[in-house]
């Protein structure tokens, strides 16, 4: 039976480095897909995910417990990639703004196509993995901003609270950049299974 | 798929409501809503699958990444190479004075202080100069004929009796042992006097 996070974590208290090494084994893919989600950049993406760690290892003694061992360590690895992204604005990187006064028109895009393709048949497992690497693409149009808010409440599971708090931004632009950053996803990924489905023929079911 | 473009007011509650961050009173009415409109109805249904599908992708992203000495890696950067013996024991010491410099310096004082003071005192041995510190060697003893003189016992810790001679000033002095005139007591003058009788000791 494997050892839980918090005996772990006391163990690499007290030095135990094979302890910190499970601990690292256990995560380090799930780390590596936030900072994928976050940066797009995989190189980038493996260095932050070492940066993580090394903090995880380096901060370990204000670890409380009153939150899980993963959730903290989730709140290190997008504080990096955040301090990342600012550092690639800063340095005049592309950010791509998106003016969020502009009304998203939900009516172009086919409702409920997404939801109605994903289902059990077995050839719908070829289109989910199809819809995975287009969703891949889709969140790369989504403005960082956007997307790193998305990514923090769907793989994260932040709540609103502590999306604010994190963001440092108001909970009413949270919720309006969440809005935005699903329809965009929407809207890509609906024209994307429209033309799919005019040049296969597959009907939803 | 048509809308109703009083489903507009409502689209900024779909977000919120997905995540169970919508207030009781207006997911009551948001689901009224829903549950009459298809087109926001399955718009719900396309944010929650999108989540879905974020998970999904990021899952198989990282399936794609070789994590090959990743944790190695990590364990390099936290645990720093050990250095060589004698540079181990120089950072011990510079640590060891840099964090309790002031017990090193007391410490120093003191045994700077102890050595100071307390070596002389071992060196000397015993009482300082012109308190019978020195070892007194009688010469010689003697006595004038004509000196009328009269012995003085003292007593010494070690019951060794010592005997000091007092020499009357009246009596005649001895002029060719200069040793002798320095334990004739002070006052006496530098009258001669024939050499005593009586042999050395």
């Amino acid at each position: 039976m494997a050892t839980d996070d918090l005996t772990l974590v006391k163990r690499v208290r007290t030095g135990d480095q094979r302890a910190f090494r499970t601990l690292v084994e256990r995560y380090q893919r799930k780390v590596y897909a936030v900072a994928l989600g976050m940066l797009k950049d995989r190189e980038e993406a493996m260095d932050v995910s070492q940066e993580a760690f090394v903090k995880v290892h380096k901060y370990l003694d204000q670890f409380k417990g009153d939150s899980s061992f993963y959730t903290w360590l989730y709140r290190i690895t997008t504080n990096i990639c955040i301090d990342v992204l600012r550092k690639r604005k800063s340095a005049g990187g592309h950010a791509a703004e998106f003016d969020e006064t502009i009304q998203v028109n939900l009516s172009e895009a086919s409702a409920g196509t997404l939801g109605s393709r994903l289902g059990t048949n077995p050839q719908k497992s070829a289109l989910r993995r199809e819809l995975v690497e287009k969703i891949q693409a889709a969140l790369e149009q989504v403005p960082e901003k956007h997307r790193t808010i998305l990514l923090l409440r769907e793989v994260e599971g932040m709540s609103y609270e502590e999306l604010a708090r994190t963001l440092e931004i108001p909970k009413g632009t949270v919720m309006s950049r969440l809005f935005h950053a699903r329809a965009k996803v929407q809207k890509i990924l609906s024209e994307y299974l429209e033309l799919d489905e005019s040049k296969v023929g597959i009907g939803s079911e | 798929m048509a809308h109703n473009p009083a489903c507009e007011r409502f689209w900024p509650e779909l977000s919120p409501y997905i995540d169970g961050e919508l207030d009781p009173s207006s997911r009551v009415q948001l689901e009224r809503h829903l549950s009459a409109c298809s087109h926001c109805s399955a718009l719900v249904d396309d944010f929650r699958a999108e989540g879905g599908l974020i998970r999904l992708g990021l899952d198989m992203a990282a399936d794609e990444a070789d994590f090959t000495g990743f944790a190695q890696n990590v364990l390099a950067r936290v645990t720093p190479e050990r250095p060589p013996f004698f540079e181990r024991l120089r950072i011990s010491f510079d640590e060891f004075f840099t964090h309790h410099r002031s017990m090193v310096l007391t410490s120093v004082a003191t045994a700077a202080a102890v050595l100071l003071v307390g070596l002389p005192i071992f060196l000397l041995q015993g009482a300082p100069q012109g308190y019978a510190g020195e070892t007194m060697e009688l010469q010689a003893v003697r006595v004038a004929e004509e000196a009328h003189v009269q012995p003085v016992v003292l007593e010494a810790e070690a019951e060794e009796a010592t005997i000091i001679w007092l020499v009357d000033q009246e009596g005649p002095r001895r002029h060719d042992d200069e040793d002798f005139q320095h334990h004739v007591l002070p006052g006496a003058s530098g009258r001669d006097a024939p050499r005593p009788k009586g042999g050395e000791l």
